[in-house]
């Protein structure tokens, strides 16, 4: 019979406890150790990473390891191997693409946050490409990213946008970080943390300040058929695209127009334009390079072990805005930005 | 009797709609028993992947990708291969937030 283990203590504060080096609480560590090594591996990877050691103001060097595969239009992974770490270009456009995106994507981790890949534990990144037979997707199976090539007439290949491969990596730094579920505010949160990071990994490789970033996502992939920019737009959601065939841009930038749906796991692709323009919003107040203020104070809320698997909307606001404070002073420009950017689109802090 | 197939989620939330009319015979002998058989998913680990609501009748299924086993991608197929993309003189007749136009289509193999 499956063990099915149940905590009531979050892992992070297991792992808090099982570090306790005082001898009055050596009962209370030992137990938390024990209930560690009861955690399946993914939790325990998990408890593991949120309490690795954060490196600041350098990079977490050598631990980039990269792999590329071919699924050849077939639908099954890995697929053959095209290019591996510290290999010359192979000249398949999307191999390369996902390639390169990959590596922007640790750098910011890395560079900027102090976290070795998605895990901080120097996790190797596969990637897939030509994934499926006209493929109209790109995703993160638990474990890899996987880029289809689009059918030509809506979508071209998923791997034209920087934002898109970063958008999918996110997905792994939040699987091994927060796990935030996906459905309902929680997965809308999901969403938009691979939406803020995923423009943060470009605006930085541009090195666009926030003032003059596009803010969209997935610019690129469509087709000169759509009438549309991007998939979503953190500056004005529910304009990136107003098409016939594929309708309108249905994101809400506020919690007045947020949307009550069954579809999309409770619309964690919609509602994600919510927390999506409050990023946006604080990342103006404060200008410049958004992924030094706005974006480090996101980052410290993520990993602050406060936010859990069904946070909604409100608690993440009060994280951010707790990081802000942590890291640069209540009353601080950047509290008062993180505060505004929220009581604007409708979640007061 | 008509079978509707919408596709939601995946990297751009887009749900996309398929309709395909097939007999009542089949409708009820073929995949009316595939969708009672169909337990509900279980969420893993997956991000941004596809997944299928199919409704027959007043059955509905709701299907990951992962899970999507030949006998749905045949009917699928035969959806999508037939499909006609909506003109503007015949709009969509509904659309839900996040929700592109229907593409009805009938099957050239079904006589109902």
């Amino acid at each position: 019979m499956p063990r099915i283990h149940c905590s009531i203590v979050p892992p992070y504060l297991l792992d808090r406890i099982a570090g306790l080096g005082d001898p009055q609480l050596a009962l209370a560590s030992r137990a938390a150790r024990h209930a560690l090594v009861e955690l399946d591996p993914v939790l325990q990877n998990r408890a593991e990473a949120l309490s690795a050691p954060v490196r600041r103001g350098g990079a977490v060097v050598g631990t980039l390891h990269r792999r590329i595969h071919d699924a050849g239009t077939r639908e099954e992974l890995p697929g053959t191997l095209l290019r591996e770490e510290g290999a010359t270009a192979t000249g398949d456009l999307a191999a390369d693409e996902a390639y390169e995106g990959l590596g922007a994507t640790y750098a910011l981790l890395s560079e900027e946050y102090g976290r070795s890949s998605v895990d901080g534990m120097g996790k190797a990144l596969h990637a897939t490409v030509h994934y499926g037979m006209n493929y109209d997707n790109a995703f993160w199976d638990g474990e890899q990213m996987v880029f289809g090539d689009g059918d030509g007439e809506i979508f071209t290949r998923f791997t034209a946008s920087l934002t898109v491969i970063s958008h999918e990596l996110t997905h792994g730094f939040t699987q091994y970080s927060t796990n935030l579920e996906y459905q309902g505010q929680s997965g809308a949160l999901n969403e938009s943390l691979s939406d803020v990071f995923g423009v943060l990994v470009e605006q930085r490789l541009l090195g666009e300040p926030a003032e003059t970033a596009s803010w969209l996502v997935g610019k690129g992939i469509f087709t000169d058929q759509v009438e549309g920019e991007a998939l979503r737009s953190l500056k004005a959601p529910g304009t990136a695209f107003d098409d016939d065939v594929l309708g309108k841009d249905p994101q809400p930038a506020t919690m007045a127009d947020y949307v009550e749906t069954s579809s999309d796991n409770g619309g964690v692709h919609i509602n994600s334009g919510i927390p999506n323009h409050a990023f946006y919003l604080a990342a103006t107040a404060l200008g410049g390079p958004a992924w030094e203020g706005a974006g480090r104070i996101w980052y410290d809320a993520v990993v602050s072990g406060s936010v859990l698997t069904d946070c909604d909307f409100r608690t993440f606001a009060g994280t951010t805005h707790d990081a802000a404070v942590q890291r640069f002073g209540a009353g601080s420009r950047e509290a008062g930005a993180v505060a505004g950017a929220w009581t604007r689109v409708g979640v007061p802090v | 009797m008509r079978i509707e197939i919408a596709r939601s989620g995946g990297v751009g939330g887009l749900t996309r709609t398929w309709t395909v009319d097939v007999s009542s015979a089949e409708a009820e002998q073929r995949w009316l028993p595939l969708a009672e058989a169909e337990v509900p998913p279980v969420p893993g680990d997956e991000r941004d992947r596809f997944t299928y609501r199919i409704t027959i009748g007043y059955t509905e299924v709701h299907l990951p990708e992962s899970r999507l086993e030949e006998p749905w991608r045949e009917l699928i197929d035969r959806a999508r291969a037939a499909a006609v993309p909506a003109t503007p003189e015949d709009p969509p007749s509904s659309v839900e937030p996040g929700t592109a136009g229907t593409d009805a289509v009938r099957d050239p193999g079904a006589q109902a």
